[in-house]
């Protein structure tokens, strides 16, 4: 066994082990275990990345355990499942140590979380579509309880709608994948779930199955990225999920489905046929998310819409199925991921200092709440895109791949993002940053949480202006 | 000849639980009792996983036929028997009953799932049915209502599978079990099919014959419900297996169209009307009937696979139903019924609260366990031989089935404070053994499905 397939096991035992140990250990200890845990998820996934690297060819590892249906477990290292590794990791080691300040049901909290990164592991390393579809739900699970039962406001009410949505999404995808399993071709009368497989191989599907599933799988995925027109769980569920929850919901959770979409058009040639209108649904759903962002008051909501966008911005470059477009939506999800976990733990910093998330109310906090401000700024800035943060490369490389396959259409996006980049400044001038009496605070933020600003923070600008570390890894999918 | 011995074992050993019951009726040590019998179903159950091991090769004695496929059920309803024992010697003043009645139904099971010609199949069915009436006359607050109900309705079964034998016995000459020549029923092909397929879903509870299943389940007392979900039910199943796929193999093609439609509609109405129910009960009362409704999906398929499908969905729900039904009746005990009053449940017994979710998450078919794996294959199955719109329809009734489950998970873990809640022993050690198969054969179903392939391969 190589040193990458050690690794690989690791990392999906890490997190597996952190929560048996918090559930065994006390309330108080749960924290640290907590953050211990995804340190070493981090570290390893690290570790993962660079070994990927220096043997550049894509690693497995696995067992069958179902015999009779080919089904096993299987652990699959390739640069789409590295990278989106390496992104839930930093975000589930910032939301483990930035989350949660005041310390309500710490050991609910943390073996929810850490649940939540089984199943995010065993999803981006699944091998198989029915891991990955098994963790899928796992992992919706995780975050409905996360919503419901340590939410703020509407909790239960978003919780059971983000549940509805997903498990409707779950539903879809199980049908897609059983049918992606029996009308692909069979190996010795045993058919296959796995993912290099099926890569290969479902061209042979005929076309009106095989349209069949892309609109069951398409579906699915839409609802989990969110993509307009079902997106109506999102705002609600991102807003009165406590602060882990949201920095993990729109980190982690939305890429399951992106990832899906990227594996989705990656499998099924037919997907070429459709691939401008899912273009032209991707530039709709991201004016109408950063429309709906500007009528927004609550932080969370404008940070949720401001999310959907770009999760419409990913979308495109994955319709334009282009060797760039299809990297920079790979870079855009690890960009996304670690710039929108800043955000909303900003917001989440917000809240609990000044007791309120509306922005009508939130008046000159910049002053008394000056790390959070000025990070706002650096997420903004990556959410738009500025040059060194992670958002550029991810939109550089998304409208190269648009417009090299759409032409100048592919570039109509841009102006949303342009839109949105306004319209947050100027929100940020007005209530962060304005003159007059400065809303009155009754907590400041910790060490810990500082150290969780710094990590993210730190990722933006690292994967920005480092941009080579990951992309060595993107190039390296030759699948096209 | 050992193995012709080994081979009455099951037999023996139901008889046994028959002579300590009339013992119990005359020396009155219901403790001792409630051991004796919890052992000999567990014999049973553990004779089965002896005979799957070591004695795949089929064993005819007389009226036993004894196959894998009779070695696999008798796995599952000693079990089954064991756990509704455990839960029934709580109520050590009723115990007595419980034991002698339990013991005819446990013959009559083993005359069914080692049956060989359609005369015993009735016959012990009447013996089950008969049992049954009276342990539910044995307690609960409706009983005398739920009794009859159930008496009535199992007895115009019965007379409907009489006068279905009779038809079938005009066209062929033999009432033994063994598949029929193709061709011997002409024209009446689909007729017989259709009364089979009446009598029998009274019993396995499916759409439109099972109207009566809620208000017994609801009318008796709680560990009878679930010897009525997790085993006189499938019992029904095991008949439905034994005349259409061994007797009637050669018509496949005749009653698909029977079982696919009982399934759609039995799906449908099972999760339909759960949604609206406010007692726990009655919710697991029809989520039961919902559950019935995706076992035929495999029915309806007929392939091996299909069956191995439903044989091993009918061995998933029988866990989750009587682990649930087990915490209904603690809960029930004190008097906690409707969806309201389960509120706060997480803070007075996380025991309850947490394995109560684990096995409606499990209904509901959710991943890693073991309802998911149940379902997976059911839908398997039916995309496999071409028959997408059954998966399809089933899908969207996992999707109904969420909400109820959701909902009552959503009372549960409310915060409220209350009186904390103890389970007793026996409540804990059977809701372990059903979490066992819930979580543990969820994980790692391979060894079930194997058997249940073992089992079908025998049809």
């Amino acid at each position: 066994m190589q040193v990458i397939q050690a690794l690989l096991i690791l990392a999906f035992a890490a997190p597996a082990v952190g929560l048996m140990a918090t559930l065994a250990l006390g309330q108080r200890r749960s924290k640290g275990t907590g953050i211990a845990s995804t340190a070493v998820s981090l570290v390893l996934s690290i570790l993962i990345l660079s070994s990927f690297l220096s043997s550049g060819k894509a690693a497995t590892e696995g067992i069958t355990y179902i015999p009779q249906l080919n089904i096993g477990f299987s652990l699959y290292a390739y640069p789409i499942s590295v990278v989106l590794l390496l992104m839930s990791s930093i975000v589930f080691f910032a939301a483990a140590a930035g989350g949660n300040v005041k310390g309500i049901k710490y050991k609910g909290s943390v073996s929810l979380l850490l649940l939540f990164q089984v199943a995010a592991t065993g999803l981006f390393l699944s091998g198989n579509l029915l891991m990955y579809f098994i963790f899928w739900d796992i992992g919706v699970i995780a975050a409905y309880f996360m919503i419901s039962a340590l939410g703020t406001g509407g909790r239960r009410r978003s919780g059971m709608k983000f549940l509805i949505y997903s498990f409707a999404a779950s539903v879809l995808l199980l049908l897609g994948i059983i049918m992606l399993y029996y009308y692909s071709p069979a190996v010795s009368g045993l058919h296959s779930f796995s993912i290099p497989y099926l890569i290969a191989n479902a061209s042979s599907i005929p076309d009106g199955i095989q349209t069949a599933i892309f609109a069951l799988l398409f579906v699915a995925f839409m609802i989990k990225m969110p993509v307009f027109p079902l997106h109506s769980w999102m705002a609600d569920a991102y807003a009165d999920a406590p602060t882990e929850g949201s920095m993990l919901v729109s980190g982690v959770l939305s890429k399951f489905g992106a990832y899906g979409m990227l594996l989705l058009f990656l499998m099924l040639p037919i997907a070429k046929n459709y691939s401008q209108y899912v273009f032209a649904l991707a530039a709709v759903s991201t004016f109408y998310a950063v429309f709906v962002a500007m009528r927004q008051t609550d932080l969370k909501k404008v940070l949720a819409y401001t999310s959907m966008a770009e999760m419409g911005i990913i979308l495109a470059g994955i319709a334009s199925l282009d060797q760039i477009g299809i990297s920079g939506a790979i870079f855009g999800m690890l960009a996304h991921g670690v710039t929108i976990a800043l955000a909303f733990l900003v917001a989440g910093s917000v809240e609990m200092m000044f007791g309120e998330r509306n922005l009508a109310l939130l008046k000159g906090i910049g002053r008394s709440a000056q790390v959070p401000s000025y990070m706002f700024i650096i997420a903004i800035l990556g959410i738009t895109g500025m040059p060194l943060t992670a958002g550029f490369i991810a939109d550089l490389l998304i409208f190269i791949g648009a417009f090299g396959a759409f032409g100048l259409y592919g570039l109509i996006p841009l102006a949303a993002i342009i839109l949105m980049g306004s319209y947050l400044y100027f929100f940020v001038e007005k209530s962060f940053f304005s003159h007059g009496p400065s809303s009155p605070h009754e907590f400041s933020i910790g060490a810990l949480q500082k150290f969780s600003y710094a990590l993210l923070a730190g990722s933006v600008f690292i994967i920005g202006s480092l941009p080579f570390l990951i992309l060595n890894a993107i190039n390296l999918l030759k699948v096209l | 000849m050992v193995l012709q011995i080994y081979g009455l074992l099951p037999l023996a050993t139901a008889a046994a639980v028959v002579l300590v019951g009339l013992a119990d009726l005359f020396y009155r040590n219901d403790k001792a009792a409630a051991y004796a019998v919890g052992t000999l179903f567990a014999a049973l159950s553990i004779e089965g996983i002896f005979f799957l091991e070591f004695a795949a090769s089929p064993l005819r004695l007389g009226i036993l036929y004894i196959t894998p496929f009779t070695s696999f059920f008798m796995v599952l309803f000693g079990a089954a028997l064991l756990m509704v024992t455990m839960l029934s010697s709580s109520h050590s003043d009723k115990f007595s009953r419980f034991a002698l009645l339990s013991g005819f139904v446990s013959v009559g099971i083993i005359l069914v799932i080692s049956g060989t010609s359609l005369i015993e199949l009735i016959l012990a069915l009447e013996l089950i049915s008969i049992s049954t009436s009276f342990l539910i006359l044995s307690g609960g607050k409706k009983r005398v209502e739920a009794a009859t109900k159930f008496f009535i309705l199992g007895g115009l079964s019965v007379s409907i599978f009489t006068f279905a034998m009779a038809l079938l016995f005009q066209g062929n000459p033999s009432l033994s079990i063994a598949p029929m020549q193709p061709g011997l029923l002409t024209g009446i092909a689909v007729l017989v099919s259709i009364l089979f397929a009446v009598a029998l879903s009274f019993e396995a509870s499916l759409f439109p014959f099972n109207l009566w299943v809620p208000d017994v389940y609801e009318g008796s007392s709680t560990d009878v419900t679930a010897l009525l979900a997790g085993v006189n039910k499938k019992v029904a199943f095991v008949v439905i297996f034994e005349v259409f796929f061994v007797m009637l193999s050669a018509y496949r093609s005749e009653f698909s169209g029977i079982f696919a439609l009982l399934s759609i509609i039995t799906m449908f109405f099972g999760n339909i009307i759960a949604l609206v129910q406010d007692n726990v009960k009655r919710m697991f009362a029809y989520s039961a009937i919902s559950q019935a409704g995706y076992i035929t999906i495999g029915l309806a398929v007929g392939t091996a696979f299909g069956l191995e499908s439903s044989m091993f969905q009918i061995f998933a729900h029988t866990f989750m139903i009587i682990g649930a039904f087990a915490i209904v009746a603690m809960l029930e005990s004190k008097n906690i019924k409707t969806y309201r009053e389960y509120s706060g449940l997480f803070y007075r017994s996380k025991f309850a609260a947490i394995s109560l979710s684990l096995i409606m998450l499990s209904m509901a078919g959710i991943p890693p366990l073991i309802g998911f794996d149940g379902k997976l294959f059911l839908f398997s199955s039916a995309v496999s031989s071409g028959m997408v719109y059954l998966a399809v329809i089933g899908i969207i009734n996992s999707l109904i089935s969420i909400y109820y489950y959701i909902r009552l998970m959503g009372f549960m873990f409310t915060e409220k404070e209350g009186r904390k809640l103890n389970a007793s022993r026996t409540t804990i050690a059977v809701v372990i053994i059903s979490l066992f198969a819930v979580v543990v054969l969820g994980i790692y179903p391979t060894p079930v499905l194997h058997y249940a392939a073992l089992a079908s391969s025998f049809l």
